[in-house]
């Protein structure tokens, strides 16, 4: 597990300084392949989390997973280590190869928390309120 | 549409069932179009020739032909290739067909090829299809500040439906809220009996040009990111929303006039963010209109009479279709036990690809355009 000094690398796009988790691909938000490394504290906001007891072949029982949202909005989906955590935690988090993991973080005070919805890849279309 | 369930029969006669059933509604009417859609691959043939297989069995290889594949999706990119086609006035008789044969796979098989319409990231972490459905249910509660209770719900309104489908796979099986809370833990918060079931099935349908009792009104399809994470919202589909609203333009037509909808319920809950993604009724007031029976047979605007996908069943490929069928068949007064109270003038139906990625949403109507 990663100790709370730990941190996490990530791309800063350079056309639309989106950050986004490192890819061989272009920027997810807008397409542009120019980017910068920088890095983040390895902590992390619980989204969601889920414990899967019918888990894919080759997985073990139970499977824990989390959607974990990393300062400046960036959100990953993580392996759980340990307990599942609740909605709102904070936990650390590690890259292991192509994923991440997360895990338990006693203390996490003071992290910085995403500031909500940041642009993202697919529709942005701002008309996307519910056809009422 | 054939019975779906847990069938004997390979892939190709549930076509070739379905699409006899089609077309005995047309008499010798000739059909100039085949469209045809199916998404697994094991058995003793690929989907590469589900086309020309099925053509020669209907003895149909003077027609033209698709094949399209959106994953679940799949059945809704068949009637809108085949809509869009005899739009162009190329075609004038299409015979919509999407299939698929489950049960002859171990559940495992299934699960892997079903995380084939997932983000290669995601599979890595081992998340199946159940695993993201619960992540976007678990944000869609909290965002709305609702309790795990209220998706059983929508799962005994499913088997409710289906139980009174001759079609579906459950039924004369309705569920109790008892049986859905103590089913078996698949990915929590879901259970078992809130997850779509591994059914055979196929659903066919004959789609002319011109008006009649069942129109086609209006089309609408969404994109969004494949991967979970690279969305905007994570408790809704804006897939879904982008395909209401150029549905609803192009029939000019607004959600208040839609009498039924037959909506993509892989996982029950998602019924209730559908039909708020429709806008059927407003962002958290999905568990509502179950509650208080607006989404029953005799309800403010019905939804998935047909038992929707947890209660028909889930032949991958053909639910999109079968959604677009029951719509026309309440359009046309035909669905027997499962009629809605007061029959349709309009109807809705969405159909979902993957977790999201892709949406269809089809208008249908019983006034000529």
């Amino acid at each position: 597990m990663s100790a709370p000094s730990e941190l996490l690398e990530l791309f800063r796009c350079g056309s639309c300084q989106v950050s986004y988790l490192p890819t061989d691909g272009p920027c997810p938000h807008c397409g542009a392949t120019a980017r910068e490394r920088h890095t983040v504290p390895a902590l992390g906001t619980v989204l969601a989390a889920t414990e899967l007891l019918s888990p894919a072949t080759g997985w073990p029982s139970p499977h824990r997973l989390a959607l974990v949202e990393l300062p400046g909005s960036v959100r990953l989906l993580a392996i759980v280590e340990g307990e599942l955590p609740s909605v709102g935690a904070v936990v650390s988090v590690r890259r292991d190869g192509a994923i991440y993991r997360a895990g338990s973080e006693p203390a996490a005070a003071g992290i910085e928390r995403g500031e909500g919805e940041s642009p993202r890849v697919g529709a942005t279309d701002p008309s996307f309120e519910p056809p009422r | 549409m054939g019975r779906y369930g847990k069938r004997p029969e390979g892939l190709i006669d549930l076509a070739a069932e379905a699409a006899g059933l089609a077309l005995e509604g047309i008499g010798r009417k000739a059909i100039d179009l085949l469209v045809v859609g199916t998404m697994l691959s094991h058995g003793p043939y690929g989907p590469e020739a589900f086309l020309p297989r099925l053509a020669g069995r209907l003895s149909l290889e003077t027609a033209a032909g698709l094949r399209v594949e959106s994953a679940s999706g799949t059945g809704g990119m068949t009637f809108h290739a085949a809509a869009m086609a005899l739009e162009s006035g190329r075609y004038e008789r299409a015979l919509v067909v999407a299939a698929e044969k489950m049960t002859d796979q171990p559940t495992a098989v299934i699960t892997k090829e079903l995380s084939a319409s997932l983000h290669t990231s995601e599979v890595a972490t081992g998340a199946t299809m159940p695993a993201l459905a619960a992540l976007v249910t678990e944000r869609y509660l909290q965002r709305h500040g609702l309790s795990t209770a209220v998706i059983d719900l929508a799962s005994t309104h499913a088997r409710a439906m289906g139980a009174l489908n001759p079609s579906a796979h459950f039924f004369q099986k309705p569920a109790t809220l008892g049986e859905v809370e103590s089913s078996r833990p698949v990915a929590l918060p879901l259970r078992l009996l809130h997850c779509s079931a591994i059914s055979d099935g196929a659903t066919a349908l004959v789609l002319e040009r011109g008006a009649g009792p069942a129109t086609v009104l209006g089309l609408g399809q969404g994109m969004d990111a494949l991967r979970l994470v690279d969305r905007v919202e994570l408790s809704t589909f804006v897939a879904t929303r982008l395909a209401a609203k150029r549905a609803y333009e192009s029939a000019h037509l607004t959600r208040k006039e839609v009498d039924l909808a037959e909506v993509h319920d892989a996982f029950s809950p998602f019924g209730m963010i559908h039909i708020e993604d429709l806008g059927i009724c407003g962002p958290g007031e999905g568990p509502a209109w179950f509650e208080k029976g607006h989404a029953e047979l005799n309800g403010r605007v019905p939804v998935n009479p047909s038992g929707g996908v947890v209660g028909r069943g889930h032949p991958i490929a053909a639910s999109g279709l079968a959604e677009v069928a029951e719509v026309a068949l309440q359009l046309r007064g035909e669905a027997g036990r499962h009629s809605i109270g007061r029959r349709p003038k309009v109807g809705l139906a969405q159909a979902m690809s993957g977790i999201g990625s892709h949406n269809f949403v089809t208008i249908l109507g019983r006034e000529a355009p």
